[in-house]
């Protein structure tokens, strides 16, 4: 195939082409942040942004959703099931670290049962990534292995040029089928363009990945009094896991009157405190370090291990949105930093 | 700093005595950009502690019974700005707290920033901008620590405006005029971007319950999804139990990642029980919260 360019002034034709019968989510301002949302104009995207305060898991996983519905009838009650039916849906302007993140959900959603809630939305995606030029001080990519312009769970990959249009790389076979799909859009590029630069964050210093794996498969590391210490300020809220692309627990709950409802699947967090409530009145999880310890284990431990794919992209929202500025790269820092073998 | 100094001199006075077996305050990050609430526990770590207009957490969140690993730890001093002491007193009214069970560092105080990352890359050592700084600030009326075991910093010659004025007062007139339709309006659409983390009740240091009501489901008083029903019954809850306690840190909408103007709503409130019951919170250990009194001398008849 032959380099394609994406003219920014032809994003509004791709637009008006989805939306006829799908959706399109791009980056757009609301309330002073930059938001993944749905849009109908080219005019409502923002190319000047970091990363969105939400990430695109929010399209693939909603926050909330009815799963069933119920009603009670004299003598009997009458269940309905729902179905998942998503539209075609472009996820336009997403970021190499959230569209890495893709293969984090997908292997928790088919893993011992294919939830369809996820996977019929995901089968209906398609991300378009864009290449970082921008980043900040809380952006730590690089820091997991994860590359600013990497195209790992992107179906196409765009890269800016300096004059604001796109240079267009197909990723994957679907991708390529959009493309060639919108050829007045997509245009032949004649000429190389001068990219803008890529904004590479420095690894953060003193971080070891492998080490950190090592040390946490540790056992008698789970009950390591620097659990309490790092997390203490933690006030147990659920922002970073909200705004994580690859924390994908939920809850069920019902929801309606004595007369009709629905079941709903919605966001829930290991952060709180009800999360592991037994019914029994008992709470492994009884105190915030543990949830903590939870939340990094689960990024760092159980998701390299069960499913061998990164349980943490390296986006960054976690250390922006903590109220209390509880950093994980400075956990992750302090774990490499420890004595290996046997020690605590 | 002289201020900074003082503090550190003071904190490590309390903890070699052993007056206090924890200093709940403020630290560095590792990058040394942002302020982060540290917990000292030892004389030679008291270094650690800063204080500069970064330091907008409310610390007094550390002392409720939230955090029990903290209480743990013994008799707790805390950093804390006049408007932090404020909370403090309404929990000390409340009976979470015995005010000889914490020693209270007050820090004169000249304004913080709104939020960090509006201040990245400045000196802390300078003045901060005033722009910057949030309305409760511009009305500030402790800039002198008010409650307080020792005060440290250069006295302020600040003198705060009659009335309440700044952006959120000003914001709270407009919605005032708006029609009942419009106002609801402003509000679902504010409300409908709230994705349920509690941030705004877990910064919350009078938001102290072990059990939530959102967290009772049997029966489910709230519905907890973040739809537009959920998310206005969860937002309008949490105001009405804030009527007459709140103190105007500001630490909710701080905390909010979605940025739904919290103060306008809690800020309302405290204007009304102003008004009604000529009540405000937090400048006494003593005086309870309106709502939680029984007073022969109420102006309601229903109620005798």
């Amino acid at each position: 195939m032959n380099k394609k360019l994406l003219r920014r002034d032809r994003i509004g034709l791709l637009i008006e082409g989805v939306i006829k019968d799908g959706v399109f989510i791009a980056p757009s301002i609301s309330e002073r942040q930059v938001v993944y949302g749905p849009v109908k104009e080219a005019s409502e995207i923002t190319f000047d942004y970091i990363i969105p305060r939400n990430s695109f898991k929010d399209f693939l996983f909603p926050q909330t959703e009815p799963v069933a519905r119920f009603k009670a009838e004299k003598d009997a009650v009458l269940l309905e099931e729902v179905k998942p039916r998503p539209k075609e849906t472009v996820i336009f302007g997403v970021r190499p670290c959230d569209a890495a993140s893709r293969a984090s959900l997908r292997s928790v959603f088919t893993w011992d049962f294919k939830d369809e809630f996820y996977t019929k939305r995901e089968e209906r995606a398609l991300v378009i990534t864009i290449a970082c030029t921008k980043g900040d001080d809380a952006c730590f990519c690089a820091t997991v292995g994860i590359s600013p312009e990497g195209s790992a769970g992107s179906d196409i990959l765009l890269r800016e040029t300096e004059a604001g249009d796109f240079t267009v790389e197909k990723v994957t076979g679907k991708g390529g089928s959009f493309i060639d799909a919108h050829p007045h859009v997509f245009e032949d590029s004649v000429s190389g363009c001068a990219l803008k630069e890529i904004f590479n964050p420095e690894p953060i210093g003193g971080v070891n990945l492998e080490k950190i794996k090592e040390w946490l498969k540790e056992k008698n590391h789970y009950e390591n009094p620097l659990w309490a210490e790092l997390s203490r300020k933690c006030v147990g809220c659920g922002a970073c896991t909200f705004v994580c692309p690859t924390c994908h627990c939920f809850d069920i709950i019902d929801e309606g009157t004595y007369a009709s409802g629905e079941r709903r699947k919605n966001w829930d967090a290991c952060q709180f405190e009800y999360f592991t409530l037994h019914a029994s009145g008992h709470n492994p999880r009884d105190t915030q370090y543990k949830r903590w310890r939870n939340r990094f284990m689960c990024k760092f431990n159980f998701y390299p291990e069960k499913f061998k794919s990164i349980g943490c992209v390296g986006c960054g929202r976690c250390v922006r949105v903590c109220p209390v500025r509880l950093d994980i790269t400075e956990v992750m820092a302090e774990i490499s930093g420890q004595p290996g073998q046997g020690g605590s | 700093m002289a201020a900074e100094h003082d503090l550190k001199k003071k904190a490590k006075e309390l903890l070699t005595k052993g007056e206090v077996k924890v200093v709940i305050g403020f630290g560095w990050n590792r990058a040394g950009t942002r302020t982060t609430p540290v917990f000292i526990t030892r004389p030679e770590d008291t270094d650690r502690l800063v204080f500069n207009p970064l330091c907008v957490n409310n610390l007094s969140l550390y002392l409720t019974r939230k955090f029990k690993d903290i209480q743990a730890l013994g008799r707790p001093a805390i950093v804390a700005k006049g408007c932090d002491i404020k909370c403090i007193a309404v929990l000390i009214s409340e009976g979470q707290l015995k005010r000889e069970g914490v020693y209270i560092i007050g820090m004169t105080c000249e304004g913080v920033v709104y939020r960090q990352e509006l201040w990245a890359g400045m000196n802390p050592c300078t003045r901060i901008p005033e722009d910057i700084m949030p309305t409760k600030c511009h009305n500030c009326d402790v800039r002198n620590p008010h409650i307080s075991d020792v005060t440290i910093g250069e006295k302020s010659i600040f003198t705060p405006p009659e009335k309440p004025a700044g952006m959120v007062f000003d914001r709270i007139k407009e919605i005032d005029r708006m029609g009942a339709g419009e106002r609801w309006d402003f509000w679902m659409e504010h409300f409908s971007r709230c994705i349920k983390c509690y941030a705004c009740r877990q910064v919350c240091p009078l938001c102290y319950c072990e059990r939530c009501i959102t967290e009772k489901n049997m029966p489910q008083w709230i519905e907890t999804s973040a739809h537009p029903r959920g998310n206005l019954s969860w937002n309008l809850t949490r105001a009405m139990h804030l009527v007459g306690r709140c103190t105007f840190c500001g630490e909710c909408e701080r905390a909010c990642p979605v940025n739904i103007p919290l103060n306008l709503i809690n800020q309302k409130m405290t204007l009304i029980v102003k008004d009604a019951f000529n009540h405000s919170p937090g400048y006494s250990t003593e005086v309870h919260p309106p709502m939680i009194v029984f007073s022969p001398e109420d102006k309601e008849d229903f109620i005798k």
